[in-house]
């Protein structure tokens, strides 16, 4: 099933002097479990291409659409609750809720979603040991460790049970230990639970993991390529 | 939304020392509002109290041509039944009868004009604070035999004491000259040094004697529970005794009506410039808050917060700063005004005898109405949420987008 289908993106930044073409023509289809990595030097448009795929932003020209859903013609509100049940966001940085614990943070989705109280209790202690944090539920995220706290935003960004999960440089700010580490949770989540992950990045270790490689040059697709991974060691 | 309240008031504690500096801005602010509001009020009820309880009291009633005149012989026609009608009147504390005529006061060497006004020393006791105002001698208690109570600014003019022979000198009913002499019983002193300068009191039984005639009233002084009964009883003595002239206080003393107005309008004053203060500081708070807080309100954006949770959060976190400032300003105001209230405020050193001058009592007693109160909470509230606005607005307005990029 295609989950992501994207028909002749363009945006169109109108700086002061000359327009920006920071994504150019982008015609893309994502299918229900894949692991893919879109790639490209600084400025090449990523970022600006996951912010319309997520529905953060609006595209110039062209249509995105995500399961069944044409998401260029929502309002902002609906845009809003859009990407509450269908979307699931790790940024590069400040993630989480600084004043809540790792839990509060995950529940905070749910709790936005209607979840019950025991529902909520349950997933998030579900997700939160899945990403390997059973023993640091109830810490804040200042007390988390930037891997720690990104593999928080994963289990996040799953516990609205959302259709994929889109990552703009997950690993931008990790030490690679950490950036390893965060990719086999992600990697493990997509073998063994079928999770669509779409994330940017520029480092070759983590290019490496992902069976698709989407390459990005001046906005425009310059290679789409399915590889072996190099996966992980048990 | 509890989650929502619970990440609001944690957000407040984020920033410790902004989110006290404000909150203590703010109870200082109000600390120190209620207290100057209190200590105006205080003031201007003195000066009311002391105009009402010296000379003007509630209600007066005269001869309808005795104001421009002010002559001995127009007196109230039928004072008596107008005695029986106020004793039998649940309204009425007291009142006093006076006979009043222009004059002369001699001492061996010196003259003042005066204005004699003779009284029952009982009912004015009960009616104006003339014998709590006595600083020197005594009352009208039978020490001498014609008594006389003059102001101190008199006293000191004149050059007399308690104990000291002086003549008074007026006209009497036929248009003679009469003089008589008496002793000062007593020195009194009001916050009017005017008054204090012009009034003398003998006991009207003598004054009707020298006047040669009886029943002569020119002025009827009336005291009620409440000077907010003044309207509604003068409308019913006017249906009694339609002949005579019924003037209430803020009639007879116009500045007694518009220093209240006044002092109304310059606590409003007050409080409006302080709630701007804090509205302008608040705002100022969180739009600091919101500018860095950019990117975590774009990703909460992102993740699907919607923006009426957003606009509540920033709502919450704005009142919490208030109400915390405004519970702090409050108790500490109150506090203040309590103790104060009850022990008073002694001005002397401050130059306290100037005061005086102006009719103001060197002990203030700072005070305010419960309803004051009240209506400040809810203006503090008002202010919060006004404030709070602008911030939340401009929260909605970030597009994610950006705010996520934003570094
Ligand atoms: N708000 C904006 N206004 C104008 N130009 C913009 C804006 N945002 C991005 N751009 C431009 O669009 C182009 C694509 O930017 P984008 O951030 O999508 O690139 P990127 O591939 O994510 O880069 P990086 O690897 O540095 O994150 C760049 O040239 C950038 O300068
Ligand atoms: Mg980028």
């Amino acid at each position: 099933m295609t989950v992501i289908k994207t028909e002749n993106l363009v945006k169109v930044y109108n700086s002061k002097h000359l327009p920006v073409r920071a994504v150019n023509n982008v015609s893309l289809e994502i299918e229900e479990g894949e692991f893919t990595a879109i790639v490209g030097p600084s400025g090449s448009g990523k970022t600006t291409l996951l912010n319309i795929i997520g529905g953060l932003d609006k595209p110039t020209e062209g249509k995105v659409t995500i399961a069944d859903t044409d998401i260029t013609g929502l309002s902002d509100s609906k845009l809003i609750d859009f990407r509450l049940k269908n979307i699931g966001f790790v940024f590069q940085a400040y993630n989480l809720i600084p004043v809540l614990t790792a839990r509060e943070n995950v529940n905070f989705i749910m709790l936005l979603q209607g979840r019950s109280q025991r529902e909520m209790n349950e997933r998030a202690e579900e997700l939160l040991t899945q990403v390997g944090l059973s023993d640091k539920m109830d810490v804040r995220p200042n007390k988390l460790s930037g891997g720690q706290q990104q593999r928080v935003a994963v289990a996040r960004a799953l516990a609205s049970h959302p259709r994929f999960i889109l990552a703009d440089e997950p690993t931008a700010n990790l030490d690679s230990q950490s950036a390893m580490n965060l990719l086999d949770i992600m990697w493990k989540l997509n073998q063994e639970e079928n999770i669509t992950l779409v994330f940017s990045t520029h480092d070759q270790r983590v290019i490496d993991r992902a069976r698709r490689v989407v390459t990005l040059v001046d906005g425009s697709i310059a290679k789409d390529e399915v590889r072996e991974p190099v996966v992980p060691a048990q | 939304m509890k989650t929502i309240f619970k990440i609001s008031w944690r957000n407040v504690w984020r920033n410790k020392a902004r989110s006290l500096v404000i909150i203590l801005a703010i109870g200082f602010g109000l600390w120190g509002g209620i207290f100057a509001t209190a200590f105006l009020n205080g003031v201007i009820q003195q000066m009311f109290d002391s105009g009402i309880k010296s000379h003007v009291s509630h209600i007066q009633i005269h001869h309808p041509e005795y104001d421009q005149e002010r002559l001995t012989e127009l007196y109230v026609d039928g004072y008596d039944e107008v005695e029986q009608f106020l004793s039998e009147s649940d309204e009425v504390v007291a009142f006093s009868s006076r006979t009043i005529a222009s004059g002369m006061f001699n001492t061996a060497s010196m003259v003042s004009g005066v204005e004699v006004i003779g009284i029952d020393p009982t009912q004015e006791k009960l009616t104006t604070d003339l014998k709590a105002h006595l600083v020197e001698g005594e009352y009208f208690n039978g020490e001498f035999a014609h008594p006389v109570l003059i102001g101190k600014q008199l006293a000191d003019k004149v050059k007399v004491d308690p104990g000291s022979r002086i003549v008074l000198t007026f006209q009497n009913m036929e248009g003679d000259i009469t003089s008589a002499a008496f002793r000062v019983a007593g020195i009194y002193r009001t916050a009017n040094s005017g008054i204090d300068e012009r009034n003398v009191y003998i006991m009207r039984n003598e004054m009707e004697e020298l006047l040669g005639s009886d029943g002569i009233v020119n002025e009827m002084a009336i005291l009620l529970n409440h000077h907010e009964q003044s309207g509604e009883f003068r409308e019913k003595l006017q249906q009694a005794f339609p002949d005579h002239e019924i003037r209430i206080w803020s009639e007879i003393a116009p500045e007694l009506s518009f220093m209240t107005e006044f002092s109304g309008i310059a606590m409003l004053v007050l409080v409006i410039i302080i709630l701007f203060a804090m509205a302008f500081g608040l705002l100022n708070t969180m739009l600091m808050t919101i500018f860095e807080r950019t990117n975590e309100l774009g990703v909460l954006m992102s993740v699907g917060m919607n923006k009426g949770r957003v606009f509540l959060m920033i709502m919450y976190e704005t009142c919490f700063l208030v109400i915390t400032g405004a519970v702090l300003g409050g108790v500490l105001g109150v506090i203040t005004v309590m103790l104060t209230g009850s022990s008073g405020i002694d001005l002397t050193s401050l130059g306290g005898e100037v005061l005086m001058e102006y009719g103001i009592d060197t002990i203030v007693f700072p005070t305010l109405d419960r309803i004051f109160y009240l209506n400040l909470s809810l203006l503090v509230l008002v202010t919060a949420v006004a404030a709070s606005v602008y911030p939340a607005w401009k929260a909605l307005k970030l597009n994610p987008a950006e705010a996520v990029r934003k570094e």
